[in-house]
């Protein structure tokens, strides 16, 4: 029986990404406890039958683009292995492509070793972002808990259209007239660049992450109240002050740094609604580097506030998109949208706080979890953020060589020593 | 497969006990095996929820049964139809042709009875086309365009014969104007198409055509001596003028929509 699922603007956006990331986001849950592998793969399966576009084809046939579904097996799908060195294992299985023409677009990993165990997911970012990927992992440990503990049915999956314009249903019939009408063409201008090596045959995909001890969280949240910031904006001060520093730009130089906004802000709910993408850039820019990292932040909240006053944040350009994809052949339409795109150099995404009990399988919650967004190519860089047990983890996915993770590590350092200069440690 | 009829038969009390329930259920039964293959392939092995994910697919079978006999049987009356307009056709043009050769040698106007043939046989074609069009409309959006051509064609069929009827019987009437209403005819039905079927652009296109009509309405009036060549033109601005008063129309209706400024550019 042949399935045909629709490409949404948001999956051939993704797919246009390709000459900027590999498109995959990145999962690992550590757990001490190793889950039963046979209810593992019964909610896995369920969970793809539920979510088809995770077991589809992306086909692009130049005129026109669609999701052919797939059959699969689901050893496949799951990896179960017994790795001597686990964390070298999970950076491998971790940095891995999946093709938009594979029969999955999704590869699970569970890594075991002296009882304790590493949950790894990589999906393609054409079938959902970090905040649905996000409701769907909840979903799926929900559903593992509750078949293993309770005997119930895995099949508590949300489905729904996955249709870009869902975004407008929380609004009245006259909002969104008016957001259908955003045609204004929103886009990085800035040309400064995150200080990575040029590209080169042999770069390689890698993750380096960086964590942040507890009472930093804390400490940034009351400084933060303190200066009117939310704990993102702190975040994103401390990245445009490294940076000036990394890069050696003048301090009187213009930054822009782009950060992800999830659109569900608009939405009233998502309960009926599929899994797919729903997120958008927020350009942040300041007019310089300020005296010192506090000026910094106020250049941030004040480029940030301009945002959340519009109603409509995030969706300008959307109608642009959508009659770029609809008016003509879809490999002419990509042409004409790369001429009008240009993809932020330096960008942000915080994926936010992920709760212990909401990744909890069968009662374990992980000891520690981690999320990230795509591996980026050079020049273009994603700082990732995730909060685990009042733990932040900052990463970044960057497809580069020895010189580069050091570049990298040397930028984490430089965010270490400015966060702490902001939260007086 | 137990746990599927259990199921579908649980679920489809108080429907009708007739054929076409016991069709649905077949095909219902057919598919939630199908899938059931499918996913059992994937590699799930537990029954239970194997037969929960089934049924989880098929939700509201009474909602289904609906939708699927009315379809069933819009099926079987096209098939019907089908077979009547096979038929039709070829005792269509059986008739036609005994008409032309009773009306040729009861008349003895054999310049003017194969009108009969050529008026048959366009017939046919408008007739057929229809149905070819309601199909394509039914079909993905990139093949609409293919209807509106067929539409134009049949439009501009029905205009040669007209136009070959009047100049035929009439032979002293001034009949090429008929072409021109034909162009008309055609632009003003497909913009009737292009509004019924909601394509895009249909604003667009139909400013463009009301130009041109006016023209074809000027050049019509003025070939029948209802307006003069020297006086009438300003019908031509007619449609230049209805075009500018929708767009000034549409901006004052989309105004409200387009007048939104962020808070930080105001």
């Amino acid at each position: 029986m042949e399935r045909r699922l629709n490409a949404e603007l948001w999956d051939k956006m993704h797919y246009l990404f390709r000459d900027f990331n590999d498109r995959m986001v990145h999962v690992e849950f550590n757990y001490d406890f190793v889950p039963d592998i046979d209810a593992l793969k019964t909610v896995i399966i369920c969970a793809l039958e539920k979510v088809p576009v995770l077991h589809s084809k992306f086909v692009d046939t130049k005129l026109s683009t669609h999701w052919e579904v797939m059959p699969y097996d689901i050893d496949d799908v799951l990896t179960v292995a017994y790795p001597e060195n686990v964390s070298e294992a999970v950076e491998d299985f971790l940095t891995q492509y999946i093709a938009p023409d594979s029969h999955l677009q999704i590869k699970i990993a569970l890594f075991i070793k002296d009882g304790k165990s590493t949950l790894c997911m990589v999906e393609n970012h054409m079938c959902m972002d970090g905040g649905d990927l996000k409701y769907f992992l909840k979903a799926f440990c929900e559903n593992y808990s509750q078949y293993v503990m309770n005997g119930k049915s895995p099949i508590e999956f949300r489905t729904g259209s996955r249709a870009y314009n869902e975004v407008y249903s929380g609004f009245s019939q006259t909002e969104s007239n008016v957001a259908q009408r955003l045609f204004k063409n929103i886009n990085s201008k800035d040309k400064h660049k995150f200080p990575l090596s040029p590209n080169h045959i042999s770069d390689q995909s890698f993750i380096a992450r960086r964590k942040f001890s507890e009472d930093v969280l804390a400490m940034l949240k009351a400084k933060g109240k303190e200066m009117g910031a939310t704990v993102n904006e702190m975040l994103l001060a401390s990245y445009f002050y490294s940076v000036y520093e990394l890069a050696g730009f003048p301090a009187s130089d213009k930054l822009m740094i782009s950060s992800a906004i999830d659109l569900r802000r608009h939405m009233d709910s998502v309960e009926d609604k599929g899994f797919t993408n729903h997120t958008s850039w927020m350009q942040c820019a300041i007019p310089e580097r300020g005296r010192d990292i506090f000026e910094t932040v106020k250049y941030v909240v004040r480029s940030s506030n301009k945002f959340k006053k519009d109603k409509y944040m995030g969706l300008y350009g959307l109608p642009l998109l959508n009659l770029g994809y609809s008016i003509m052949p879809h490999a002419a339409s990509e042409e004409i949208i790369k001429i009008g795109y240009s993809n932020p150099y330096m960008a942000m995404s915080n994926i936010g706080i992920l709760k212990g009990t909401d990744f909890a399988l069968a009662g374990n919650e992980p000891t520690d979890a981690f999320m990230s967004g795509a591996v980026k190519y050079k020049p273009f860089v994603l700082l990732t953020a995730t909060t685990y047990k009042n733990v932040i983890t900052l990463s970044m996915c960057v497809r580069g060589n020895e010189k580069d993770k050091k570049i990298v590590e040397n930028f984490f350092d430089l965010m270490e020593k400015n966060m702490n200069t902001l939260i007086g440690k | 497969m137990k746990d599927f009829i259990e199921y579908i038969e649980t679920s489809c009390t108080g429907l009708p006990d007739n054929h076409i329930t016991y069709l649905f259920k077949r095909h219902i039964l057919d598919e939630m095996t199908e899938r059931a293959n499918e996913v059992t392939h994937s590699g799930l092995r537990d029954e239970k929820v194997l037969a929960d994910l089934m049924a989880d697919e098929y939700p509201d079978l009474p909602v289904q049964y609906k939708v699927w006999s009315k379809e069933y049987k819009k099926k079987k009356l096209a098939k019907t139809m089908r077979l009547v307009m096979g038929l039709g056709g070829v005792i269509f043009f059986i008739l036609m042709f005994i008409t032309y050769f009773h009306v040729s040698r009861t008349t003895g106007a054999w310049d003017k009875t194969w009108l009969i043939i050529v008026g048959g046989i366009f017939a046919m074609i408008i007739f057929y086309t229809s149905f070819g069009i309601k199909r394509i409309c039914r079909m993905r959006r990139i093949f609409h365009p293919i209807a509106r051509v067929l539409l134009a064609a049949c439009v501009m069929l029905f205009t040669v014969f007209m136009f070959l009827f009047w100049l035929m019987m009439v032979p002293e009437l001034v009949v090429w104007p008929i072409l021109m209403g034909g162009i008309i005819l055609m632009l003003v039905a497909d913009t009737i198409f292009a509004y019924a079927t909601k394509q895009k652009f249909r604003t667009v296109t139909a400013m463009a055509f009301m130009p041109i009509v006016t023209t074809m309405l000027y050049i019509i009036l003025a070939a029948y001596d209802i307006v003069g060549w020297l006086t009438g033109w300003p019908i031509i601005l007619i449609g230049f003028l209805t075009d500018l008063l929708y767009i000034i129309f549409i901006v004052i209706n989309n105004a409200k929509y387009f007048m939104y400024k962020r808070e930080d550019e105001e």
